[in-house]
């Protein structure tokens, strides 16, 4: 295969060891070829605009800023290069916030050495690669949004209700949610227990969740 | 039993006189020990010759010896037998030489008497401010010492964060690499046909296992991330984990999301809350196990209880458990109560105050 047709990858990862290997794994395959690295953000946007890659491989914790903020920018830059996050971190707690930031794959480092390859091919091909755990919460997430944000719970919910769950989705403490609406914490903690009841949510963990990805729909919408 | 009962009394009434006596000025106390001798001096002489009541000089010179010092009191002694004397003589008293004699006597006695208690009164004050003296000390050590078990506490959480992010950030990544030249490696010699391929294959097994155990000794030693939602969601990991792990249930409850933005507060309450769970296992054999964490109107409540056998089985290991929980809480200016619960078991109660939530 020519230079020219290979996929270009360019990598971001602030370990070196993991640069370079990554770069020999890469380089051995076939279809594939590293076209640049880079250890934080802005030497990733400057390398980036040269090397004009296909596919980005990006760490989500980096020396100087977050893969998270990088993989926004590169999106905003090159809306058609696509991201492949790999990370240390789990991919269960992360994998949702980075594929809303705008990348097409997650792969945990523990993994790599069998998935990274796939995920590179996976995503150039338009597909979005994750683990099997973590597509299948995904869309039990997405039906259960579905599900449980449009067609009715929402609508269930008292105005009251509502408000709270807006103030929780904005990161707002219990306290100063009582504190806005002029009611008792124990009072919101009630409003809590029936939002959870009406959506169907099992822990407070995740109520927090929803109502910060539905605080963040609205906000795009 | 009298000798008791007289040193009860003295302990209950004379200690705090002796006390209130001593904040008074020397010239109050000397005066009022003048009076007394005169008085003595007037009732004498009017009780006439055949009645002596010179012994109850005794008292105000024991009063000056006491608290004026040797040298007052044997004035004092001086001017009272000088008194006693002219008062015989006015009385009538005819002969010169037997009071006189005795009033010599009196003089040799009272001196005695004068040093001995002045001498005890300085030997008391001595060793009252010697106790006081150590007991400063005592509670300047007791400070000193937990100032130093708090610090203890304070280097094995930070040294245990830093070896955690060391095996997180430094020697997971390393392992990565090794897994990706490993791989590469099983590539090239499956590319070549070497049977020796699937040995390499198992070395990024290896390694690869390598990474989840490191990791997991990671999370073991920094389990909450730096996130405002961090200690709920480190709690509700822990929950399921100690469920699955122990086969029992432990439930992690939390109506409202609680948000916690100092890390230090969410790791001192993540490490109770462990503690806590570990002990109600281990010692209480507790079956189920629920931790609550809710916002109280002031204050965040970490509530662990559980239905085991409750605080009798309690050990010494335990108890270092449990003061340990103790001195977490006050760290973050909480409190830490343990008690039964209202039907079986033990109960764990840990305050936070609000201001310690955030940062």
């Amino acid at each position: 295969m020519s230079e020219a047709r290979k996929t270009g990858v360019f990598v971001v990862d602030d370990h070196p060891l993991v640069r370079d290997s990554l770069a020999m794994l890469i380089n051995q395959q076939e279809d594939m070829r590293v076209c640049g690295e880079a250890e934080d953000m802005a030497s990733a946007l400057r390398g980036f605009a040269q090397a004009a890659p296909d596919i980005a491989i990006v760490d989500l914790s980096l020396k100087e800023g977050s893969g998270l903020e990088l993989i926004k920018h590169l999106k905003a830059r090159a809306p058609a290069v696509q991201v492949v996050v790999l990370s240390m971190h789990d991919e269960k707690l992360y994998a949702e916030r980075c594929i809303r930031a705008g990348a097409r794959g997650y792969v945990m480092k523990r993994e790599s050495s069998k998935r990274i390859v796939a995920a590179i091919r996976e995503v150039c091909g338009g597909r979005l690669f994750l683990s099997q755990q973590a597509a299948s919460l995904f869309a039990e997430r997405f039906v259960g949004a579905r599900l449980g944000l449009t067609e009715t719970p929402l609508e269930n919910l008292s105005d009251r209700e509502l408000q709270v769950f807006g103030m929780i989705g904005q990161g707002m403490p219990t306290r100063d949610i009582a504190g806005s609406l002029n009611v008792s914490v124990k009072t919101v903690q009630a409003y809590c227990a029936r939002i959870k009841q009406k959506l169907h949510i099992e822990s407070a963990t995740e109520l927090l969740r929803e109502a910060v990805r539905w605080h963040d729909q609205q906000n795009a919408n | 039993m009298p000798p008791d009962l007289l040193s009860r009394f003295w302990n209950r009434w004379m200690v705090p006189l002796g006390h209130r006596l001593r904040e008074r000025p020397r010239v109050q106390i000397l005066l009022l020990c003048f009076v007394l001798i005169l008085a003595i001096g007037v009732i004498d002489y009017g009780a006439g010759l055949a009645i002596s009541l010179s012994p109850l000089y005794a008292g105000p010179i024991a009063l000056a010896a006491w608290f004026l010092g040797a040298e007052t009191a044997f004035a004092l002694v001086l001017f009272s037998i000088a008194q006693w004397l002219l008062g015989e003589w006015l009385a009538g008293q005819t002969l010169w030489l037997p009071p006189l004699v005795n009033a010599t006597l009196r003089t040799i006695f009272y001196a005695f008497y004068v040093v001995a208690l002045s001498r005890l009164s300085r030997l008391q004050l001595s060793l009252e401010a010697l106790a006081e003296k150590r007991a400063l000390l005592l509670s300047q050590e007791t400070a000193e010492r937990e100032r130093l078990e708090r610090e203890m506490l304070h280097i094995a959480e930070r040294e245990q964060r830093r070896i955690g992010q060391d095996l997180h950030d430094g020697l997971c990544q390393h392992l990565t690499g090794t897994a990706l030249v490993s791989q590469v490696l099983t590539e090239r010699l499956r590319q070549a046909g070497n049977d020796d391929a699937e040995k390499a294959q198992r070395l990024v097994d290896l390694v690869e296992e390598a990474i989840v155990l490191a990791r997991g000794m990671a999370k073991g030693l920094y389990p909450v991330e730096l996130r405002a939602d961090g200690l709920m969601q480190a709690l509700e990991e822990f929950a399921a984990n100690t469920s699955e792990l122990f086969g029992i249930t432990c439930r992690f409850v939390c109506h409202s999301p609680v948000l916690v933005d100092a890390s230090p507060t969410a790791m001192h309450l993540y490490r109770i809350a462990q503690e806590g769970v570990c002990n109600a296992i281990k010692h209480g054999r507790a079956t189920e196990v629920t931790i609550l964490l809710e916002e109280a109107e002031s204050e965040l409540r970490l509530v662990i209880s559980d239905n085991g056998g409750g605080m009798a089985r309690a050990s010494r290991d335990k108890g270092l458990g449990l003061r340990i929980m103790a001195d977490r809480a006050k760290m973050v200016g909480g409190s830490f109560q343990v008690g039964p619960a209202p039907s079986r078991g033990t109960r764990l109660i840990c305050l936070v105050p609000q201001v310690a939530m955030h940062v």
